[in-house]
């Protein structure tokens, strides 16, 4: 079989096919597309959203620290989730930036380029969330309680029998959760067939869609330099 | 917002070029509901991306590059995609039985192209709808010399895969 002799039989059934093809015009019409959002706009406009409610969240944990800056008890886990919060907020502006960047006219190489990235950064995100949570909750608890309640959980755990030790318990167990998670999400992930999100999520948290983007970036590393090989 | 005179000839460019989109959903997904799908994801990134058309450059250079990218993006993705589906009996694209059943060949060429990545699948793609080395390496962004590598690796390939 040839290439170029195939060439004409594909232009031979591209004159069939221009006879018998009908693009339906109702699907055509503005108004359905406009009503369609892409994936990226969705994406865009959802990470809008959890930039500005993190960035409330900033300036409520600035606020906290500011009022609370001469207790260390209180500062410091408040530091840690103000410093969380804004690695978080940065993350998400360049999640949004790269999608609004993104110009789908652009060459295909490019773009791809472009979307890989994109898609390299948002698992990185998800598993820094999920894997960085475990270990904020504890921090959380403290400065919640306070902020809300005006509660001080210290005192409280004073009062009970290992009280402080529970606190640091809990610490340990956040940092023990991450490598459990971790080997359940490789273990299960191609188990959970129901949801498709709920098996990107794990394959997410895994690192194979990780490394299944950095394979196709490869590939397109290679397809971009073969003729200078 | 769109004028009424924008959105004719969107539709006119549209129907004039309808086989780009047919034949890039056709090369990308094996199943109907996908490829329908796939075809309204091109139509809608093509609409969205049509007040940013040079109209001094080739409408086919634009669309094949738009619809290349989102089929590319389509079939890399994993995760649930929210349906935008009109009533059941409105099909994107119809094609008669004749048009459909190509010959043996063709239908080897066609397994072909699906065994390679969606990369080349483009580049194939390209290269059968008689686009020049040029064009080719305008819509993937790569260089005219590495087209020319590609096809004539493909054309080997292919040799090695069917004989003569």
């Amino acid at each position: 079989m040839d290439l170029d002799a195939l060439q004409a039989k594909w232009a031979e059934q591209d004159r069939k096919l221009d006879a018998s093809l009908r693009l339906n015009r109702q699907l055509l019409k503005i108004t359905y597309l406009n009503r369609a959002q892409s994936a990226l706009q969705r994406l865009a406009l959802g990470l809008g959203l959890e930039a500005a409610i993190q960035l409330v969240v900033v300036v409520a944990l600035g606020s906290f620290l500011y009022d609370h800056i001469a207790e260390i008890r209180f500062a410091l886990p408040a530091i840690g989730l103000d410093v969380f919060a804004i690695v978080i907020l940065i993350s998400l502006i360049r999640q949004m930036t790269l999608a609004l960047q993104l110009d789908y006219g652009k060459p295909v190489a490019a773009i791809q380029r472009q979307l890989e990235a994109l898609r390299m950064l948002r698992i990185r995100y998800i598993q820094g969330i999920f894997l960085t949570a475990t270990l904020a909750w504890t921090p959380m608890l403290i400065v919640m309680l306070k902020g809300f309640l005006g509660l001080d959980i210290y005192r409280i755990l004073n009062k009970m029998d290992h009280g402080i030790a529970w606190l640091v318990g809990n610490l340990l167990l956040g940092l023990a959760i991450i490598p459990l998670a971790l080997w359940l999400s490789r273990r299960y992930s191609d188990r959970i067939k129901r949801s498709r999100l709920l098996r990107k999520f794990m394959r997410d948290l895994a690192g194979y869609n990780l490394n299944a983007a950095a394979d196709f970036l490869s590939t397109l590393s290679a397809f971009e330099q073969d003729a200078e090989a | 917002m769109a004028t009424p005179q924008q959105q004719e000839r969107f539709q006119a460019l549209i129907e004039e070029h309808k086989k780009i989109l047919y034949k890039i959903c056709n090369t990308y997904c094996r199943n109907r509901d996908d490829r329908e799908d796939l075809a309204q994801e091109i139509l809608v990134q093509l609409w969205r991306s049509f007040g940013a058309f040079d109209a001094r450059c080739r409408f086919s250079t634009w669309m094949y590059r738009i619809a290349l990218n989102v089929a590319i993006s389509y079939c890399r993705r994993e995760s649930v995609r929210a349906r935008h589906v009109l009533s059941g009996d409105e099909r994107l694209l119809n094609i008669s039985e004749e048009a459909t059943n190509p010959a043996e060949e063709l239908l080897l060429l066609h397994q072909f192209i699906d065994r390679q990545d969606p990369l080349n699948k483009a580049l194939l793609l390209l290269y059968l709808d008689g686009n020049s080395y040029q064009e080719i390496a305008e819509v993937l962004g790569i260089s005219q010399t590495n087209v020319a590598t590609k096809i004539s690796r493909l054309k080997q390939t292919m040799k090695q895969d069917f004989g003569d």
